[in-house]
């Protein structure tokens, strides 16, 4: 077996995490505004469908004006609408958070098939043009660091946006008032409601913010990896960032290892024309992972208490 | 019980059926014909920048050029392609297009039901279970040399390689594929082997992405081949494809289009392998109207201009358009015989 | 079965037709003839449609119980398709290995090979979920994944692969193959049509039969009793003296069992080889919606099977009538969804609920899966 052999050789070259950090990243974002929604109680398995969303309307918006941070920004609100759809069936209406999730994710992927076929007819959907896409950044000066200049500072611009986004959302939901009251409503909302706060809003604001972070994954597939839109080009990672994140304990930097995790078999897989183990056995190999970390080293892991939970004002 | 008594159960309930449906349609021919074409897509649907979306520039040509009516059925899951092609077969389309290899059972069974309407499958045949070919004398196959188009590509490849014209001059050049079928293989092979018979030399780093609609997994295998040296790349991923002109753009090495010309897609792409599904599709329709249908096998190829190349973004050679001419002549003539796998 | 919830959300989709240039009433027109043989305008065959209609609903029913059981435990399973694969896997393996066996030794080998398997998928989450926690929902998305994957490295490349180029298994034996209601014979006209191409076989009557046995279970058996007590309170079903433990782990095996028979039935009764149309199977995630939609009900979840099969079968006879896209029909399921689990309907009755002032029995009368991710997330401690 010299398959092994060459996935140690892998391990060594700094192409290898640069492909990983990407990778790890569009899980990453999904994965973040997973943990927000989740913090404040309410499930969201809804990212797969709020990153394709945007992946859709980003690749729609810079076709139609040739600007990348634009088309961001409607990916960045087309995220949030579907994410409000959840807000507003999941907590004005009490609605089950898992069925309104699964509802989200089949609604996407209908909906975007069904308007590229309105909107462009049979013809294809066309190619945004490479200087109309995300830009890939190379950081002054730090990109020369061996190893880690590569893997950290050769990236997307989309990746250092979400790695501030990272320590950010960390520091906001566990060093600041806001982030204290996210997680009171998310363990007690009925004591939290008592203390005075707004738990529907804050509900609200929770799941709006994980439709946003979807969105900005689905720009940076769309317009930043891809430049294009495919039906279906999501292909199952709003449900491995759900994964990431439960993985990763409803924490961001948990979540993040977790990605890491994923993305660094996702890289070690794009190598089989070089490695060679059945490239389907390889495919299983993050999945399998994470049901072993499951069994073995994470086991027992607790959600926030009212998770999943609708608040009903006044009950108990 | 034998068939009599189920055929006496079956009048009465189709007489009941009939009566429930207040007496639905009952044919009749329309006074002038207008030919009806039925096309199926596979899973990949109208809009997977592949074939599916060929095939119907083909019907859509075809609609232009003929008095026909053209309808289309996307399938959304392998389970529907038996009841999409048997909804057109009952209606009595004259013309029942299968797109893809995914279909070939579904057409070799749907055929046999309906020996009077005509079939034709894009990639495959109609086959049985264990894949045989069923032969049905309805039944037209659509088949491509794949092979043919990317020889030609590979002499592209293989030549800039050997006269350092390429980016890097490492003489290594990778082939990013789909999922390794048949049709995406001939590809393939053809590729690797012209390759190679332009430059000995030659490393090819043959990939698969297992994928057919996610770019972003095409451009992870892509980049790893770009790591390894390789400065032309070949997609033979359809929309998943696409990341693989993408990543050539932005390592700043050339790539490679397929089945149509994707010159626009990015401006990395210098020649592209053509599989004209569309002149394929056009042809079968094109049979039908001129009741020349005839059953077997259609294979498409450069000797009769079904399968090709076209160069994109590249000033070409006056010495490699000169070699590309030979060698599409040498296969043309029969003389030189890309192959189907890959060597 | 919440009637007015799909008409709300034929309403919806209506209004998306519309605001998008697409006729609504082409559009239902087309997926009513598609999915009943009702009304029809382009000479499609209505026994035909019915007829598919019933091949596409028949897994929806098995898989939808397996969706459903476990919901009664609280416990979600989103791994039916999963276990589904591993279902038509293990038929498929012991059907091609076995060939040669007669049917009524074979066909149940198959089945049970079926159910097994499925059993062992589920079982996997169960067991985790029992003991070390693990959440289901992770779990069960995560055995889906490696069951696609699995099943693309049997069939290409791998030990069941028919021969090298194909993407397909060899055909299981005769004696491994369910009958059709009609006998599967081209010269034989039925309905005017061949009566091949009604492929209605008896994996109905085993679907019917799985829906029964999941009601008498449910609502007959002292276990079906712990299932429910386990899913309204472990708390409580501990002070009852329940091992909450081992009903867990009982409630997917069954639940995988009934999944893995879908898959079992489909490769015996349709397909007769896994083919790689099950790399883009869906039917174990639109059992999900089955199993809501139903309530949890048998009845509830055989009518959401026929509303759910006829939407398949409608979409392409829409898009091809009707010229729109057959991918409506998911926005029309996401709609329903979003209309049963909301009950908007009930909602707009009572004036809408927005402000504080809702009355705390909005929620409709769904299967207990709103708390799971709660209580039934920590590992039960074994009491007993």
């Amino acid at each position: 077996m010299s398959g092994i052999g060459d996935i140690l050789h892998l391990l060594f070259t700094a192409n290898l995490w640069q492909a990983t950090l990407a990778a790890a990243v569009l899980l990453l974002l999904p994965a973040l505004g997973g943990v927000i929604s989740e913090r404040s109680g309410v499930v969201n398995i809804a990212m797969e469908g709020m990153m394709l969303t945007g992946a859709f309307f980003a690749v729609v918006a810079d076709l139609a004006w040739h600007n990348p941070w634009l088309a961001t920004g409607v990916a960045i609100v087309a995220g949030g609408l579907m994410a409000l759809i959840h807000a507003v069936v999941s907590i004005q209406f009490r609605a089950d958070q898992i069925v309104s999730g699964i509802a989200i994710n089949i609604f996407a992927a209908g909906l975007t098939v069904f308007l590229v076929n309105r909107i462009y007819g049979l013809q294809d959907v066309g190619h945004v043009g490479p200087t109309e896409g995300l830009p890939y950044i190379d950081v002054h000066g730090l990109d020369q660091i061996p190893f880690i200049g590569q893997v950290f500072f050769q990236q997307n611009v989309v990746v250092y946006v979400a790695l501030i986004l990272l320590v950010l959302i960390h520091v906001v939901l566990f060093r600041t008032r806001l982030g204290l009251r996210i997680r009171a409503v998310g363990e007690h909302p009925q004591a939290a409601d008592t203390a005075g706060l707004n738990v529907f809003a804050i509900r609200y604001g929770a799941v709006i913010a994980s439709g946003l972070l979807s969105g900005l994954s689905g720009a940076f597939l769309a317009i930043g990896i891809s430049n294009t839109f495919v039906p279906n080009m999501t292909d199952g990672r709003g449900y491995i960032a759900l994964a990431a994140m439960i993985f990763g304990k409803w924490t961001p930097f948990g979540a993040f290892i977790a990605c890491l995790i994923f993305g660094l078999g996702q890289a070690i897989y794009d190598n089989n024309s070089i490695i060679h183990v059945s490239p389907y056995l390889l495919s299983m190999l993050p999945y399998v992972l994470t049901l072993i970390v499951l069994a073995g080293l994470v086991g027992r892991s607790t959600p926030p208490a009212a998770d999943g939970l609708p608040y009903v004002p006044g009950s108990e | 019980m034998g068939h009599k008594r189920l055929r006496f159960l079956g009048v009465v309930a189709a007489a009941m059926v009939f009566a429930l449906a207040c007496g639905g349609t009952t044919g009749g021919g329309t006074p002038t014909k207008t030919y009806k074409i039925g096309l199926v897509t596979d899973v990949g649907g109208l809009n997977d920048k592949s074939f599916n979306h060929l095939a119907d520039v083909g019907l859509e040509k075809a609609k232009t050029d003929f008095k026909i009516q053209g309808d289309v059925k996307e399938s959304k899951s392998g389970d529907e392609y038996v009841p999409n092609l048997t909804d057109f077969a009952t209606k009595g389309y004259d013309l029942v297009i299968g797109v893809g290899f995914l279909m070939q059972e579904a057409v070799g069974t749907v055929s046999g039901q309906f020996p009077n309407v005509h079939f034709a499958i894009i990639d495959g045949a109609g086959t049985d279970a264990k894949g045989n070919d069923l032969k049905h004398s309805n039944v037209v196959s659509l088949f491509f040399k794949e092979q043919d188009a990317g020889a030609m590509v590979g002499v592209i490849a293989g030549w800039m390689e050997k006269n350092g014209k390429a980016k890097k001059n490492k003489h290594v050049i990778g082939a990013v594929g789909g999922v390794s079928i048949p049709p995406v293989n001939h590809y393939i092979a053809g590729y690797k082997w012209a390759a190679k018979m332009e430059d000995s030399s030659i490393d090819v780093k043959v990939g698969y992405s297992n994928n057919f609609t996610d770019p972003a997994k095409c451009k992870g295998v892509a980049q790893s081949q770009i790591n390894a040296g390789a400065d032309i790349l070949f997609q033979v991923a359809g929309g998943c494809g696409l990341g693989v002109l993408q990543a050539a753009g932005q390592a700043s090495v050339y790539s490679i289009g397929v089945d149509a010309d994707q010159k626009d897609a990015d401006p990395s792409v210098i020649a592209s392998a053509l599989k004209k599904v569309d002149v394929a599709t056009y042809t079968a329709i094109k049979n039908i109207v001129n009741n020349q249908f005839t059953s077997g096998a259609l294979t498409f190829s450069i000797a009769n201009e079904g399968a090709g190349y076209a160069v994109d973004n590249l000033d070409l050679p006056a010495e490699l358009k000169a070699e590309l001419d030979k060698i599409q002549g040498q296969i043309k003539a029969g003389t030189l015989i890309p192959p189907a796998d890959i060597p | 079965m919440p009637l007015g919830s799909v008409l709300f959300a034929f309403a919806v989709g209506a209004i998306i037709c519309a605001v998008t240039g697409a006729n609504p009433i082409d559009a239902y027109s087309g997926l009513i003839c598609g999915g009943f043989g009702i009304a029809c305008t382009q000479g499609e065959n209505p026994a035909l449609q019915v007829s598919n209609t019933i091949v596409f609903l028949t897994p929806l029913i098995t898989t939808g119980v397996a969706v459903a059981l476990p919901f009664r435990a609280g416990l979600f399973n989103i791994g039916a398709e999963g276990q589904l694969l591993a279902g038509s896997v293990a038929c498929t393996a012991i059907g091609v290995k076995f060939g040669n066996l007669p049917s009524p030794i074979l066909l149940p080998m198959v089945l049970l090979g079926g159910m097994a398997a499925g059993a062992l998928w589920a079982g996997i989450a169960g067991v985790l979920k029992a003991t070390v926690g693990a959440h289901e929902v992770v779990t069960t998305i995560m055995l889906n994944y490696v069951a696609q994957w699995l099943v693309r490295f049997l069939i290409i490349g791998g030990p069941l692969q028919l021969g090298p180029g194909t993407s397909k298994s060899l055909p299981i034996g005769e004696g491994a193959r369910l009958a059709t209601i009609l006998p599967a014979d081209n010269s034989l006209i039925i309905f005017g049509l061949p009566a091949s191409v009604f492929r209605v076989h008896t994996g109905l009557l085993i679907a019917l039969a799985a829906a029964a046995a999941f009601a008498f279970l449910l609502w007959r058996t002292s276990f079906g009793y712990e299932i429910r007590a386990v899913g309204q309170s472990q708390k409580a079903a501990r002070y009852a003296g329940v091992s909450v433990r081992r009903t867990i782990i009982l409630t997917m095996l069954i639940a995988g069992a009934f999944s893995g028979l879908a898959g079992a039935v489909q490769i015996a009764g349709v397909d007769h080889n896994l083919t790689d149309k099950y790399f883009s199977d869906t039917t174990g995630f639109d059992a999900i919606a089955v199993a809501l939609l139903g309530l949890g009900s048998a009845v509830g979840i055989v009518l959401a099977s026929l509303l759910f099969g006829a939407l398949h079968s409608g979409g392409a006879i829409m898009q091809s009538d009707a010229g729109i896209s057959s991918n409506l029909v998911l926005v029309l399921q996401a709609l329903i969804l979003f209309s049963i689990a909301a009950n908007f309907v009930g909602a707009i009755r009572r004036g809408l609920p927005f402000g504080r002032k809702a009355t705390p029995d909005l929620p409709p009368e769904l299967p207990p899966a709103a708390g799971l991710m709660s209580d039934a997330t920590a590992p039960p401690p074994e009491s007993s």
